[in-house]
């Protein structure tokens, strides 16, 4: 018999292990002697800076209006064209009756700005989602065809699944930017984002096949049996069961995916990683940018595992 | 409305040949309820799915309605539409309830809307007896109800031929009469039907003509009377002497 307390001994273990391997860490840095500058980081996620106000045309500061905490400004041009510009009390560079030329600054607005960062971040997460879903239409496209009838089709898709499977994904990066991008003078985005696209379309074309291979013969058959085409059968029968399937091996490789994008920093697209490796740079804080890089990796990987978990308790209703 | 003429069947793979269907001729007309029955591994079953086109075969034809389904240009769809199959593992949509299970094909293949497939669904539902579970989905159903709802998608595509394969064989005993019950009656409403199955009293009681197979060939056929009480070969009265 089996009680609920026996679980206690082993989550205190678990936790002992967990703040061992942490201290033993500690220990070890701080006999390098590394100086932690924790207090750098916020600032590549947000930071407040000044941005200038400058004047579109050659003219003069007619007005100057302050208010609470701003100050309007009004510009009238050689032509006496009029325009109003707010800047920060304070911020202001200007007096009445200055003249100026086109370009000049007026004064500075403080502004939020997304750090390099958050930048970074962004810039990884539309990179997997772009790749994800092309990924996503090329496996359906190419497990159809590896199970397809045709030999021709078959042939094709077997050969892609395993160039692209027996080949590394840095190579392909390299060859997608530098040998294909420069015939067809692509830009390294649409070479980064095809590179992933392509690789994962391999994995997931096998892992379409192994889904539509899993659903039971009959599934197929009934379906005919009643008059359906081939094409509608899989749309309205075998597809929606083989994707239930194949959604947590599915959502493994988009997570995969995401990591593997990190590869894409060496065409010089500046995702997450290479926003690290840019602001260690400038800061030589090694260890926490890498270590801020790899948590914002894992939080935006373990939202999407809840996010799939989320899917298959829906899907589960059927069962 | 079925004729078969001459119809071969082979299978290979692995150095083995097996002629599964050998020779098989026969004609059903409209009305008519037809048995077969036969050993496993006779070629019953696949002679039956044969018959719309779920196995294509290598020589002979088989007319439906008229229709040669050896020739390359008949649409097998078109012809599939026709011919209502039931099977003997049900092959419900396992992600569809009971009543988009009866619609699906209606909407996609007959092209109704979804009101007119609805009203159909439910009135042979009730055909069937099953009226009250159109919201479940088919894990939650005994085998069967499952089975009648299977009966309910083929008729929803009001079909000339009803064929069931062994459609009785993978449930509870104590299931095998709500879906004989299901299938007399269709018999008794003047359904053509070709039901393979190893349930004699149905045979005996519901069909017009008993076909025996073996070994993937036509060895006896003729009215029940005939088959149960007086078969002309040593084959059948063998098989006989070991089912009843």
């Amino acid at each position: 018999m089996k009680s609920p307390a026996s679980k206690l001994p082993w989550m205190l273990l678990l936790a002992a292990i967990l703040i061992g391997l942490a201290a033993g860490t500690w220990g070890a840095v701080a006999k390098i002697d590394y100086a932690w500058r924790w207090n750098r980081i916020p600032q590549y996620f947000f930071y407040h800076g000044e941005t200038a106000v400058k004047i579109p045309f050659d003219g003069r500061v007619d007005t100057i209006l302050p208010q609470s905490d701003k100050v309007k400004v009004g510009l009238l041009s050689e032509t006496n064209q009029r325009v109003t510009v707010t800047v920060d009390k304070g911020l202001l560079k200007a007096s009445k009756g200055d003249d100026l030329f086109e370009g000049d600054t007026v004064g500075f607005v403080r502004q939020w700005h997304m750090g390099p960062l958050m930048w970074g971040l962004w810039t990884t997460m539309w990179l997997s989602a772009a790749s994800s879903i092309m990924a996503l239409f090329i496996g359906l496209i190419t497990g159809l065809c590896r199970i397809s009838k045709n030999l021709t089709l078959r042939g094709l898709a077997v050969i892609y699944v395993e160039f692209i499977r027996g080949t590394p994904l840095l190579v392909q990066i390299f060859i997608a930017y530098f040998f294909i991008g420069t015939v067809f003078n692509l830009n390294r985005n649409v070479a980064g984002v095809g590179a992933l696209a392509i690789f994962a379309g391999a994995y997931v074309a096998e892992i379409v096949r192994a889904g539509i291979q899993s659903i039971p013969r009959g599934q197929m058959e009934a379906a005919r049996s009643l008059g359906m085409s081939v094409l509608q059968s899989m749309v309205h029968i075998i597809l929606p069961q083989a994707l239930k399937r194949i959604l947590p091996p599915l959502a493994g490789q988009f997570i995969s995916l995401i990591k593997d994008s990190s590869l894409v920093s060496v065409i010089a697209i500046t995702d997450l990683t290479k926003s690290g490796r840019e602001i260690i740079t400038s800061t030589f804080a090694t260890f926490e940018v890498w270590l801020t890089v790899a948590a914002m990796y894992l939080v935006v990987t373990s939202l999407l595992s809840q996010l799939v978990f989320y899917m298959e308790r829906r899907f589960a209703v059927s069962d | 409305m079925i004729k078969a003429d001459n119809v071969v069947k082979v299978f290979s793979g692995r150095g083995v040949t097996v002629r599964a269907v050998d020779g098989v001729s026969t004609e059903v007309v409209k009305g008519e309820v037809v048995v077969i029955i036969g050993p496993s591994g006779s070629g019953k079953s696949t002679f039956l799915r044969c018959i719309n086109g779920l196995e294509t075969f290598d020589d002979g034809h088989i007319f439906i309605d008229g229709v040669d389904l050896a020739n390359r240009k008949t649409d097998m769809n078109k012809v599939r539409a026709e011919v209502g199959m039931v099977f003997q593992q049900f092959n419900l949509f396992p992600h569809k309830t009971v009543l988009e299970n009866v619609t699906l094909a209606q909407q996609v293949v007959r092209k109704r809307s979804s009101a007119e497939a609805k009203t159909k669904a439910r009135k042979l539902l009730t055909k069937v007896g099953i009226a009250e579970k159109e919201g479940e989905y088919p894990s939650r159903l005994s085998g069967g109800q499952q089975q009648r709802v299977a009966i309910a998608r083929a008729l929803a595509m009001d079909p000339k031929i009803m064929l069931f394969d062994e459609p009785t064989s993978a449930l509870d005993p104590e299931m095998v009469g709500e879906v004989l019950d299901v299938m007399k009656q269709l018999a008794r409403e003047g359904m053509t039907m070709c039901v393979v199955t190893h349930e004699m009293g149905f045979a005996r009681e519901v069909a017009d003509r008993v076909l025996f197979m073996d070994e993937g060939k036509m060895v006896e056929e003729g009215t029940p009377e005939h088959f149960f009480t007086d078969p002309t070969e040593d084959r059948t009265k063998l098989f006989l002497s070991q089912v009843l």
